[in-house]
């Protein structure tokens, strides 16, 4: 009998989950950069000379894109899909999808509420403030950060009892 | 209804690059010590002097007279106006602003014709429809001017009619200026309650609503002061507040005092203390200070329509204090005088 879950393989699974990953994360990603960089686009274009303070405002929620990415190629990596023997047993690879999932969706609503807090914080930039505007964004990176930890050491939980059925 | 995180981005898309400039624009704004130093200026040209590294400066180069200095801060609005244009906001927050001026515009020339008097140099270039175009005939101006317009005709000739009738006398200049007050605040309130729901701004949409409250609550005061009679003030109310009509009409019957006690305790008047609504002096500065808290506020929210809305009417009022201060001084107006009429700007900062 062929070893799936909702037709499909532990290989599938496994990919799918990786692709969630880069996915969502990249999505979150390309929204919060750019609702910051509408913000500091617009305060560019009446002060050029905050360009240093503002570009790390709306670079900052393309560090969700990176974690999805991270924990795509753990998941290709770990499970040896460059070395062509992928064989993973359904239930591991269905587990691997769902250690993705922390990472994918929190990186997706995190991205998008940083470049909502970075295009907060711009017009602290904007009115001269000297509080240093990068704090609060960076707060919301700490449910990011904390999101990856948890899919790398579920991938990680993963791949050793991949290794021991192996 | 769609979820707060969509809401929330589609906001953000849309007005981020608007706030994002609006931003770095209010810290260009006057601050309170910029007032009080035109206050303190022993002249007119001492005033342009500290206005010249302002917005205001390139506008009132040269000025000399109180026309100048119309001329120049309506320059200075015309840039304002033409930021919002150039900020991609949906066409009916664009519309908003200028089309008050459309009315202001209206009611002029409907007045100057009551009183057999030329309006055409007072009309504001700032509306959506030129200045020649309100002066001219009736049938050629836009939709939404001329259905107001023929109103206030027919109202005008069915006055003079009913006086005719009753005492053989054509009605009264004061008679006929109310009328026209009275249809054209009508008009303009219920335009500007239209572009606020289309524009889909809650915040325009209280701002209206405020503006209908502060109109209704004014009119009820002034009105119950002279005793008259309800069944005249309350077709003159207007809707859209967030005190009803009936509300107004209810508390009208009451004693001045109970009725200022009454009007004080309701929600959208929150923070006026009730000696403020009975001195009618003091009601207008309070009415102002309820119009700057909600700016304020507006101010405060990240991303939305409301920073861009709150800018510009900011800039507005801005604009009402450096009239008065310049053209208080070019009358010969002195320091006390001009700080008496000078009210709190909403984004001033000390």
């Amino acid at each position: 009998m062929k070893d799936v879950i909702l037709g499909m393989s532990g290989t599938d699974w496994a990919l799918l989950g990786a692709g969630v990953a880069a996915i969502l994360g990249g999505i979150g990603s390309a929204i919060g950069i750019t609702i910051a960089s509408s913000t500091a686009s617009g305060i560019l274009s009446e002060d050029g000379s905050k360009f240093g303070k503002l570009l790390p405002l709306a670079a900052m929620p393309g560090t969700q894109g990176i974690y999805g990415f991270i924990a795509a190629v753990l998941v290709v990596i770990f499970f040896n899909v460059l070395g062509g023997k992928v064989d993973l047993p359904a239930a591991i690879g269905f587990k691997v999808f769902l250690a993705c999932l922390p990472v994918g969706f929190l990186c997706l609503v995190s991205a998008i509420y940083q470049g909502m807090t970075g295009a907060a914080a711009a017009g602290i930039v904007a009115a001269d403030q000297p509080a240093p505007a990068l704090i609060f964004p960076a707060l919301v990176e700490t449910y990011a950060v904390l999101s990856l930890i948890v899919t790398i050491l579920m991938l990680l939980g993963l791949q050793t009892a991949a290794q021991a059925l192996q | 209804m769609r979820p707060p995180l969509l809401k929330a981005v589609r906001d953000s898309l849309r007005y981020g690059y608007a706030v994002g400039r609006v931003r770095a624009l209010e810290v260009r704004v006057l601050r309170d010590a910029t007032y009080e130093r035109l206050v303190d200026a022993p002249s007119f040209a001492e005033q342009k002097r500290i206005l010249s590294d302002t917005a205001y400066g390139p506008h009132l180069e040269g000025v000399q007279t109180a026309d100048g200095v119309e001329r120049g801060l309506e320059a200075a609005m015309h840039e304002v106006y033409g930021l919002v244009s150039d900020l991609g906001l949906p066409e009916p927050i664009v519309r908003f602003f200028r089309v008050r001026h459309d009315f202001a515009n209206l009611r002029a020339r409907l007045k100057a014709e009551v009183l057999g008097a030329d309006a055409q140099s007072d009309l504001s270039s700032l509306g959506t429809v030129p200045p020649e175009v309100v002066a001219g005939p009736v049938e050629a101006l836009p939709e939404h001017l001329r259905r107001v317009a023929q109103e206030v005709l027919e109202a005008l000739a069915e006055l003079d009619e009913r006086s005719e009738r009753d005492g053989g006398a054509v009605a009264g200049s004061l008679a006929k200026l109310e009328v026209v007050d009275g249809i054209v605040e009508r008009a303009a309130y219920a335009e500007l309650a239209s572009l606020a729901k289309a524009s889909g701004s809650e915040f325009l949409r209280e701002y209206v609503s405020l503006q209908v409250d502060l109109a209704n609550v004014k009119r009820v005061l002034r009105s119950r002061r002279r005793a008259e009679p309800l069944a005249e003030v309350e077709p003159r109310l207007l809707e859209g507040g967030r005190i009803s009509r009936a509300r107004l009409a209810a508390a009208y019957q009451l004693p001045l005092e109970e009725l200022a006690e009454r009007l004080a305790s309701e929600r959208a008047l929150r923070g006026v203390a009730v000696e403020e609504l009975l001195a009618l002096d003091r009601l207008d500065v309070a009415a102002d200070a309820l119009a700057v808290r909600m700016m304020r506020e507006g101010r405060a929210v990240p991303l939305g329509a409301e920073p861009v809305v709150a800018y510009v009417l900011a800039r507005e009022a801005e604009v009402r204090q450096l009239r008065v201060l310049l053209i208080g001084k070019l009358a010969g107006l002195g320091a006390e005088e001009l700080r008496a009429r000078l009210r709190k700007v909403y984004v001033s900062r000390g």
